[in-house]
């Protein structure tokens, strides 16, 4: 196992210190993605989706100034995720479909009608899981020797054929599955490591 | 523990998945998986159930409502959109923290004899500096291999190398290296400011027209040339290393063997693919021995990109451009965009041959050809397309020509066809079957379809059901055809 040191937490707790930038762009990375993707699902254009973003984490950002640690009282990193996900429904919910697209299928009818609180957050907690996968990956990747990553990879993300997957990295069949078996695991460990520690 | 149910039980599974077994007890589970389906099953299974795996699948591949540019993960993922822009800012403020202090307060720091205006730029190999030659009073470009590269010898080692090699060539269109040095154990190289902008700025803002084109890819092929003579492949020939001059027009090739030290340090140590493989060619894609054909493959995709605006291969992924790189023929340059004269597009075409003994050989000879094309283009009454280029416009497999030309060969046969049988109806007395006539789009040697060998010439009666599909194969092809000009 590795030795990763469990730092969202205590992340988020000196994110109270405008100054501290590091700690406010990892905040900001795994947050960011999920509003400018549940804008762009909406019908937002890139632009708009960007500072859609950009304006939810600001009055985030500015309610947290004032916020001072008592361990007596709510956990900072609950708060502040209770805020950011309020902000974030709150804002989504208010978009208005985009009448440009033109069309008028029954589809795009219902599309337009007003999401519920609670449809916006199981779609939240979809989207707080797809980033929580991809930090996941993104840190344990390294512990991987490169063949082994990609076998993973062309089999379980890019849907290619274990054949084609052993052809394309030389490696034996039972070694793909080993491989991809084992990444499989480890993210799975992560990413469960990752929900435990922004829940705590 | 081994097979006498034929399977392995659920605990030595985990184990295997674990490693926690022996080595040689490793080895045989992972032979028994390679065929037994039940133990690979249960090996998935046993890993993450099955939502984890759809998870997984989902999750992990960018989509359309990602960002175009994602950072962080995304360079993992999917190739970033080429862009030597995008700064990766921790790598600057690691920079900026490294360099030396400087008595300038005008200046960021300092690096050996040179002070630190500002930063150009940062891609996923080194970071640009603008700095500041006191002692030549000028401002040169100091490039600093990436601190997450400098960390690995080898890639040092490569960098300082390549970068003594590429130092070696002196060129116009290769941008020059005024010195190589380390500071603090990170290598760095200094070359001219150069006031312009990369030819893939150009081609986000403007579209270029055909002598732009044809001026832009001969500089190169000459720079590349030369750099080829020293026995130097550049390696990463993409829009982002080809710089514009400003005032005089003129191209500077860039970014020398940066390209084989990130290979060396990323590519090998964690499975990122640095940079965007767009650009790639097949043999560099599969990772195969390269030469400086290689180059000329790279310098066909640019060409494609400046001729139609996006990059002969693209897919979401990175693995899905090497793929596609490797296996797919590009989408015909002149389907793209018509205005693009037939042996440009057969020259891209040579240029982009999977097999580098299919290309030109060499960036000489490629320059050559593209300056007479230039001159051709320039000036066409006094200058004549040269034979070789002319030769490749009949190479074009563009679909639009091939359609023409198709289309009018068919016309042609099916009118000769016709002839024959007005004016040679004569021997068609003769008994003998028809041959079918095939209608179908596919047709490619009509002539010799609508005429009849002449041992089996058909009869009069049915002759006129002959003419009769013959109308028909014309009202179709004439659909066919405004359909085309529509």
């Amino acid at each position: 196992m590795s030795g990763i040191p469990n730092t969202r937490a205590s992340l988020l707790l000196r994110i109270k210190d405008p100054a501290d930038r590091d700690a406010w762009e990892e905040f900001v990375e795994l947050y960011r993605p999920i509003i400018y993707r549940m804008a762009r699902k909406r019908g937002l254009q890139d632009a708009d989706a960007q500072d859609l973003a950009q304006k939810v984490l600001g009055s985030v950002a500015s309610s947290i100034e004032g916020w001072e640690h008592d361990p007596q009282r709510a956990r900072f990193s609950t708060w502040l995720t209770t805020v950011t996900r309020n902000a974030i429904i709150d804002t989504v919910r208010r978009i208005k479909p985009d009448s440009s697209s033109g069309g008028t299928s029954m589809l795009q009818q219902l599309k337009r009608l007003p999401q519920s609180e609670e449809g916006a957050a199981a779609e939240l907690n979809r989207e707080y899981r797809r980033q929580l996968f991809r930090h996941a990956a993104a840190e344990i990747q390294h512990e991987f020797e490169p063949e082994t990553w990609t076998a993973f990879w062309l089999t379980t993300v890019e849907n290619v054929g274990v054949t084609e997957a052993a052809e394309r990295t030389g490696k034996a069949i039972g070694s793909i599955y080993a491989a991809r078996s084992r990444v499989m695991r480890r993210l799975k460990e992560k990413v469960s490591q990752l929900e435990v520690s922004d829940d705590s | 523990m081994t097979v006498d149910s034929q399977h392995y039980e659920p605990d030595v599974i985990e184990r295997f998945l674990r490693s926690d077994l022996p080595e040689a007890e490793l080895k045989n589970v992972e032979r028994h998986i390679e065929s037994c389906e039940t133990c690979q099953q249960q090996l998935l299974d046993t890993a993450a159930d099955g939502d984890w795996w759809t998870d997984a699948s989902e999750f992990l591949i960018a989509d359309e409502h990602d960002e175009a540019n994602l950072t962080g993960f995304s360079t993992l993922v999917r190739p970033n959109e080429p862009d030597e822009d995008t700064s990766n800012r921790t790598d600057i403020r690691q920079i900026i923290a490294w360099l030396a202090p400087t008595d300038d307060p005008a200046m960021l720091g300092r690096i050996g004899t040179y002070e630190v205006a500002g930063v150009i730029g940062a891609g996923g190999m080194g970071v640009v500096l603008k700095g500041f030659d006191r002692a030549l009073n000028r401002y040169v470009a100091i490039k600093i291999l990436a601190p997450h590269l400098a960390t690995s010898g080898a890639a040092r080692r490569r960098f300082a190398r390549e970068a003594q090699a590429a130092a070696a060539v002196v060129h116009d269109n290769v941008i020059a290296i005024h010195g190589v040095d380390e500071a603090a154990g990170v290598p760095y190289l200094v070359m001219p400011y150069v006031r312009g902008k990369s030819l893939q700025k150009r081609l986000d803002s403007a579209s270029l027209n055909i002598s732009e084109v044809l001026r832009i890819s001969m500089q190169t092929a000459r720079g590349l040339s030369a750099a080829h003579d020293q026995g130097l492949v550049h390696r990463d020939i993409k829009p982002a290393n080809i710089l514009l001059d400003g005032t005089t027009e003129r191209v500077l090739l860039t970014d020398f063997g940066l390209a084989r030290a990130a290979d060396d340090a990323s590519l090998t140590h964690s499975g990122v693919i640095a940079g965007t493989p767009y650009f790639m060619s097949p043999e560099q894609a599969e990772g195969s021995g390269i030469d400086h054909r290689s180059d000329l493959f790279s310098l066909g995709s640019v060409m494609y990109t400046m001729c139609t605006g996006r990059p002969p291969f693209r897919a979401e992924t990175s693995w899905g451009i090497l793929r596609r790189v490797s296996e797919a023929t590009p989408t015909p340059i002149r389907e793209l965009n018509p205005d693009v004269p037939a042996w440009l597009a057969g020259l891209v075409g040579k240029l982009l041959q999977k097999n580098a003994d299919d290309r030109f050989q060499s960036a000489d000879q490629l320059a050559r050809l593209l300056e007479q094309c230039l001159a051709h283009v320039q000036q066409p009454t006094s200058q004549s397309l040269p034979i070789a280029a002319a030769a490749l416009a009949e190479t074009d497999r563009s679909a639009q020509s091939q359609r023409i030309n198709e289309g009018w060969l068919l016309i042609a046969g099916l009118a000769l066809g016709i002839t024959m049988v007005v004016l040679l109806g004569r021997p068609w007395f003769v008994t003998g079957t028809s041959e079918p006539i095939d209608t179908s789009a596919k047709t490619t040697e009509p002539d010799s379809q609508s005429v009849p060998p002449s041992g089996e010439l058909p009869s009069w009666n049915s002759t006129d059901d002959e003419l009769n599909r013959l109308r028909g194969s014309i009202e179709k092809l004439d659909q066919q055809t405004s359909d085309f000009w529509k």
